[in-house]
């Protein structure tokens, strides 16, 4: 019986092949027509590029200006500076721990709502689809209102204490972390979750059992990296009353005394690079993804810890041949390793318990806060343009021609950086360190500490908040250029390089193609991001819309305030609207 | 009185994906049953319809004298406490311990959520350390379950299978993932195990032979219908590989595109339950 079926089968399949020769194409193209797809990405992609060097004509972003910012600088540090006056240490203590204590506090507040909101966002464990809507609408609306506007809100509201500065962080945070520990629970294997859910467990345990301890990772070393972002936002925060560093720095600079503000900056600098080390390597203790890197610091400790260990392991092998009748011992034994964690959790409790009795929460004006939002919003209420539209609106394409112009060049900059930095593209591993220790260090620097610096040395305007942005732009860009190369498949380069292609034949065919739509999904972002934070640093003087919105908030005119805030705002959607645009053009 | 039985059920998920059709099953208690067939054959959904993962489009579904198509949530939950379950990915969380992963299996019986093995009372963790014990892990119970081999990690899955106290073990293609010598392991203790607690058992499985060597029934399944129901043995090799022939060549190739839908559907129907 089953020769017959096989012989039937076979027949089946050798027929069409057999019988008749391959009619002749009738269409002949080797060219796709355009698709509307594509016209529109590409048409999208020319617009932002025409738009990126409009904007640096129309900013006067070019060798000339740079020579005489030069020229500003050698002048700036012959005269106006003189000594530097480093700020007492006490005083420098009490501003950095004020600051330290807000961003951990929003840090938390903002994690703990954006797990909660993870949640009931990600499909696998939202009890409904209502609540999942509702869920991911409160964390994009949260990602679209910029820190600053919150900020400013929360003072009126809750006074400038520490209290407005964690609100506005933490909620702003949610923006970010919602969306991230929804992504994460969603990629997350599921089915930990399922085997409980089959094991007749209800959704909170199932919940608390499997999904959390799966992404407890994920959430503390997103946590982490939102940290060194709140640390940042903290800074430019000052500006508006925020108490810490940034209120000092802002005051120095308030009345020129750049003697003071030059060594503050850039203690503040010091202070996001130290945190920007920690928590990198805290991540990456965590999520124990990339390998350290070679010759550095961390690799060096590694080696020394690896040896110690390999002479532990042989000591607990025989504690375990001695044991290992079924003791009824249902906890870990107090090993190095449990103890260390445990030291770290309590530190970390210790730390938040710090934190909130040093930002000195004053309840009372807390809940009065809320009493008063009538009040507030009828100071906000209705927006009013202050009889001068035309500067606002100005000021406002000032910002958003920065924002393109940085984008642009930090693009130009990150292409070469970021291949060259990719371990596959790189001609040998020193170069792509090299690469990589430039990253990182352009990555540590803030922007707006960067932007200050810039602004105090090459004089007020676009001109330094743009180059700002802009090198803040490559740092980014490029990692992320350098870690879409470095994903891409190497089989598939292996397989062009066989077929005799040279080295760059081999980038431009293979490795090219398969990053560039998520080098051009980056590239969108960062334009998200660069807008945003040219907002924020007219605030310190970079020139565009930022400036007013500072004048405004301190003649007390706050319906102005609003008229400013709406124009940032609709500046914000319609970016949003683009990079989404775009994502799913690529897609 | 038997311990689950199927009348006419029928699993719809949409008008052309029909997982299970106008099946009819006895099962006895303390049997072990081996469900034979290609993927999506309807395997996963037949053992899904028994814990009230998927709810029956028509017919019933009576487990443990539960009628599961019209339980309501609570009773579903007191059901699928005493229905322990194994899957082909095992489904361990790897970052948390083996003990606390054992653990999670009581959590249908305790109040509140947990996190951390200190959560779990005493009696839990000493019986997750018994089930351990027998599985042959309880020297790795503070490793993490992502540091052990698969065999290793679907014996983990079965003890915190059986820490529930179950009194039906349902089994999805257990030792797929799994070597033949892992297969053999891990086989051999949920059989021995099942003949010592006397548990009824459901298994889905890909290779006749192992299917013949251990269950005492096979029940063949082809595009959601049951086309074979005998005793293992009565099945010969070749009367078991009739289910996969290649008579149904093409009848097979339309159940795999099925089969894609149906499991996407699977993951997907246990959330959208609630």
């Amino acid at each position: 019986m089953t020769t017959a079926v096989r012989e039937r089968t076979t027949a089946e399949t050798s027929a069409p092949r057999g019988s008749t020769t391959r009619p002749a194409l009738s269409d002949t193209r080797t060219l796709r027509g355009p698709s509307s797809r594509a016209l529109l990405g590409f048409s999208i992609m020319a617009a932002f590029i025409a738009g990126g060097i409009w904007s640096m004509i129309e900013l006067r972003i070019n060798i000339a200006s740079l020579i005489v910012g030069f020229e500003n600088a050698v002048v700036f540090f012959q005269d106006r500076v003189g000594t530097l006056e480093w700020p007492e240490l006490p005083d420098l203590m009490e501003s950095t721990a004020m600051t330290l204590a807000i961003v951990l506090l929003a840090t938390l507040l903002g994690a703990i709502i954006s797990v909660i909101l993870g949640l009931a966002a990600a499909f696998n464990t939202s009890p409904s689809r209502a609540t999942r809507a509702l869920a991911r609408t409160f964390v994009v609306v949260m990602r679209a209102i910029p820190e600053l506007i919150m900020a400013i809100v929360f003072i009126r509201l809750f006074g400038g204490g520490a209290v407005a500065g964690i609100l506005a962080l933490g909620l702003n945070s949610i923006g970010m972390l919602g969306k991230f520990y929804a992504d994460a629970i969603e990629d997350h294997d599921d089915g930990p979750r399922r085997a409980l859910e089959s094991g007749g467990s209800p959704r909170s345990r199932q919940i608390f059992g499997a999904t959390i301890p799966g992404i407890m990772p994920a959430i503390v070393a997103h946590g982490l990296h939102r940290f060194d972002i709140n640390l940042r936002a903290s800074v430019i925060l000052g500006w508006i009353g925020l108490p810490g560093l940034g209120a000092d720095l802002s005051q120095a600079l308030g009345v020129g005394s750049y003697h003071r503000a030059i060594p503050l900056a850039l203690i503040i600098l010091g202070i996001c690079i130290a945190a920007e080390i920690l928590s990198g390597f805290l991540r990456m203790k965590l999520l124990g993804r990339s390998e350290p890197s070679r010759y550095g610091f961390i690799w060096a400790y590694h080696k020394v810890r690896d040896r110690y260990r390999t002479n532990g392991v042989t000591e607990s092998t025989v504690k375990v041949s001695d044991t290992s009748r079924l003791g009824d011992r249902t906890t870990p034994p107090w090993n190095l390793g449990r103890i260390s964690r445990v030291a770290a959790m309590g530190l970390f409790l210790a730390l938040i318990v710090v934190s909130a009795w040093y930002a000195e929460i004053d309840w009372v004006r807390f809940f009065e806060g809320f009493a008063s939002i009538p009040d507030v919003a009828g100071q906000f209420w209705p927006p009013d343009d202050g009889d001068i539209p035309e500067t606002l609106w100005a000021a406002l394409l000032t910002t958003v021609q920065m924002g393109l112009a940085a984008t642009l060049l930090g693009a130009i900059l990150a292409l070469p950086v970021g291949a060259m930095a990719a371990r596959n593209v790189a001609p040998n591993p020193w170069v792509a360190q090299i690469f990589r220790n430039l990253i990182v260090v352009t990555r540590g620097i803030p922007e707006l500490i960067l932007a200050i610096i810039l602004i105090v040395i090459m004089g007020m305007g676009q001109v330094a908040g743009t180059l700002a942005l802009a090198l803040g732009a490559m740092g980014l860009l490029s990692k992320l250029v350098a870690d879409s190369i470095e994903e891409t498949d190497v089989r598939v380069q292996q397989a062009i390089s066989t077929g005799g292609a040279g080295r760059f034949q081999v980038f431009m065919a293979a490795t090219v193609r398969q990053a560039a739509p998520a080098s051009v999904a980056h590239l969108f972002y960062q334009l998200d991001v660069n807008i945003r934070a040219a907002t924020l640093l007219g605030i310190v003087g970079a020139g565009g819309v930022g400036y007013y919105l500072l004048n405004a908030n301190r003649v007390l005119s706050f319906e102005v305030v609003t008229y400013i805030l709406l124009m940032i705002f609709v500046v914000v959607l319609i970016l949003e609207f683009i990079s989404i645009l775009m994502r799913r053009l690529l897609r | 009185m038997s311990a689950i039985s199927l009348e006419n059920v029928t699993k719809r998920f949409s008008a052309d994906t029909v997982a299970a059709r106008d099946i009819n099953l006895e099962i006895d208690p303390g049997t072990f049953t081996v469900l034979l067939g290609l993927s999506g054959s309807g395997k996963s959904t037949l053992l899904r319809l028994i814990n009230g993962l998927h709810k029956p489009t028509s017919g019933s579904v009576t487990v443990l004298g539960t009628e599961v198509g019209t339980a309501r949530k609570t009773q579903l939950r007191h059901l699928r406490r005493e229905v322990g379950m194994v899957f082909q990915q095992f489904h361990l969380v790897g970052s948390m311990s083996t003990l606390e992963n054992v653990c999670t299996g009581a959590l249908g019986s305790l109040r509140g959520p947990r996190m951390g093995l200190f959560s779990y009372p005493k009696a839990v963790r000493q019986r997750a350390l018994e089930q351990l014990d027998r599985v042959g892990l309880a020297d790795q119970r503070f490793q993490r379950a992502d540091t052990l081999s698969g065999g290793q990690q679907q014996r983990v899955a079965v003890a915190r299978a059986l820490v529930q106290q179950p009194k039906i073990l349902l089994a999805d293609e257990p030792v797929a993932s799994l070597d033949p010598e892992s297969s053999n392991q891990v086989m051999s203790l949920i059989a021995q195990i099942a003949r010592e607690d006397d548990l009824t058992v459901i298994c889905s499985l890909h290779q006749v032979e192992l299917a013949r060597h251990w269950g005492d029934r096979i029940i063949g399944l082809r595009q959601g219908v049951k086309v074979m129901d005998e005793l293992a043995a009565d099945v010969s090799s070749d009367d078991a590989m009739r289910i996969y022939s290649a008579q149904w060549a093409s009848e097979a190739a339309a159940a795999e595109r099925a089969g894609g839908q149906e499991e996407q559907l699977a993951a997907s129907g246990g959330a959208n339950l609630r």
